[in-house]
């Protein structure tokens, strides 16, 4: 039972952490209608933002992880101001973009830190046990703080004009810019909260699982196949679908083993686009 | 207030204005009629910039608005209703009608919506409602308080009364009352000439992209209600 539940926790932690990654990617593609495959590249480079941070700078770990969110929405934000707003509307040019921007981060991560993984640990250790449950306090403060981040980016989009900028933007662009919305400053804004999301995640989960170069590859993955279970552009499916990935994964790893989780999280997606080809929450189709 | 002159607009090799020239002066409502195709709404379009008009030029209150963009042209002072309403479905009521004042502060956006849930009292019923779930006259409705709540200088109503019920029609004319007894100056398109010309106070008909006759309502009309028919 003890076990049980502390998968479940682990699950949940999990779901938290993929949640982060996965509302950043569908936000950029319910606003600007593009897929960004340097999604997992700024989940990398958060990472070795922070590492760089902490090891060579002798910062506090908090405020690695902050100049990593930080970091990442910066570039995040000159890359869609410089660079994609001007092709934001031809799907091939965007896709080779963003693929040619991840390939250059990969490359110039390796260059600059080697292909080694470097030894970056989370500064808190130990574990949490209480009546029938144990939980690692690094996965503790892990969730805690996506929590606190999900929850702010929810009060963001639903609850300050901003959000209701960028959800006009999102529904119908030409109609909303009739309205007076600024596509030119509110889209590399978008760009930059859904790229500090992905940093941010990157500086907090990295030292629990692992930092790499080449790690951006499954992170994309995964918030492909969690947005797609969501419904693509869906903030609120995004959520419960990474919720449900982080728990099928947990308990799957445990009960299952690795690569029949794998598969029973790939045989739950392509049900669902059998069965619901838009997603737990996705529309039909997307504005133009 | 506004001048458009000599506009063209083509889309790809279609011409769909051939200098066009209109004038709006402060508190007119006019309104420019037509069949299906004429232009109206390709008028509307560049006026506010949806469309990139080829030649001629765009002026509002004594301001060349041919270089600026579409939302630049908003935050000039031009609000705009478009055809088929084109309401932020998955947004609420209350949220469709406060896009229209973003960025104003939270105070000229409480005014806004005072005012405008005070002469709509649909929107306050309907507030937490998403707009996509209403009927099309009560969607026409947010629409219309969307190009109201940042209180422009003049609305742009890109056929209103279409696909609406007459119930509607006579609803949606009260609106426009409201708006012309608040001093709103208004450019509105309409194929239903016959409620449309009750509203106006001038009129342009249009028909393959370009103006066939300008004037007062009564001047007008009978060509505008024979184009009504074709």
């Amino acid at each position: 039972m003890e076990g049980l539940v502390a998968t479940g926790l682990i699950g949940i932690s999990l779901g938290a952490q993929y949640a982060l990654l996965a509302l950043g990617f569908t936000l950029i593609f319910g606003i600007l209608g593009v897929v960004n495959f340097a999604h997992g590249g700024f989940y990398v480079l958060g990472g070795y933002i922070a590492y760089a941070t902490t090891t060579h700078l002798g910062a506090p770990y908090p405020v690695a992880v902050v100049i990593a969110a930080l970091g990442t929405a910066g570039l995040g934000y000159v890359f869609e101001r410089f660079l994609l707003e001007r092709l934001v509307d031809d799907h091939l040019a965007t896709l080779m973009l963003t693929l040619g921007l991840y390939l250059m981060m990969s490359s110039g991560i390796l260059v600059v830190f080697g292909p080694e993984s470097p030894s970056f640990e989370f500064p808190i250790t130990g574990v949490l046990r209480g009546g029938g449950f144990y939980f690692p306090l690094q996965n503790l403060i892990v969730l805690a703080v996506c929590i606190v981040a999900i929850v702010t980016l929810y009060w963001l989009v639903y609850h300050t004009d901003f959000g209701r900028a960028l959800r006009a933007l999102a529904d119908d662009r030409a109609v909303a810019a009739a309205q007076g919305l600024r596509p030119k400053l509110l889209f590399p804004l978008a760009f930059a909260l859904a790229t500090g999301l992905a940093g941010l995640t990157g500086a907090l989960v990295t030292p629990i699982l692992s930092l790499a170069p080449h790690i951006g590859d499954p992170v994309l993955a995964t918030s492909f196949l969690i947005v797609i279970l969501g419904g693509l552009g869906s903030v609120g499916g995004a959520t419960v679908a990474a919720f449900i990935v982080g728990l099928i994964e947990a308990y799957s790893a445990v009960y299952l083993g690795g690569s029949k989780g794998a598969l029973a999280l790939f045989t739950l997606v392509l049900l669902m686009l059998v069965i619901r080809p838009s997603g737990l929450f996705g529309r039909e189709a997307r504005g133009a | 207030m506004l001048a458009v002159e000599n506009l063209e607009v083509r889309y790809g090799g279609i011409m769909a204005l051939r200098g066009v020239s209109i004038e709006v002066a402060k508190g007119e409502t006019v309104l420019l009629v037509g069949a299906n195709g004429a232009g109206k709404s390709s008028l509307i379009n560049a006026v506010i910039g949806l469309v990139n008009a080829s030649k001629g030029s765009v002026r509002f209150a004594g301001r060349d608005l041919s270089a600026l963009s579409c939302d630049c042209r908003a935050r000039a002072g031009i609000g705009y209703s478009p055809e088929g309403r084109r309401v932020f479905s998955t947004m609420s009521v209350k949220d469709n009608v406060l896009t229209g004042a973003h960025g104003r502060g939270k105070v000229a956006q409480r005014e806004a919506w005072d005012w405008l849930s005070g002469i709509f009292p649909l929107l306050k019923e309907r507030a937490a409602q998403p707009a996509g779930q209403l009927s099309g006259g009560e969607q026409q409705i947010v629409a219309f308080a969307r190009a109201m709540s940042s209180f422009p200088d003049l609305v742009l109503l890109d056929e209103p009364f279409l696909g609406l019920a007459p119930v509607w029609i006579a609803r949606i004319s009260e609106a426009v009352r409201q708006m012309q007894a608040r001093g709103t100056t208004i450019l509105m398109t309409e194929q239903m000439a016959r409620p449309a010309l009750k509203l106006a106070t001038r009129g342009y008909v249009m028909r393959g992209g370009e103006v066939r006759r300008s004037g007062t309502v009564a001047e007008i009309r009978d060509l505008a209600l024979a184009e009504e028919y074709l």
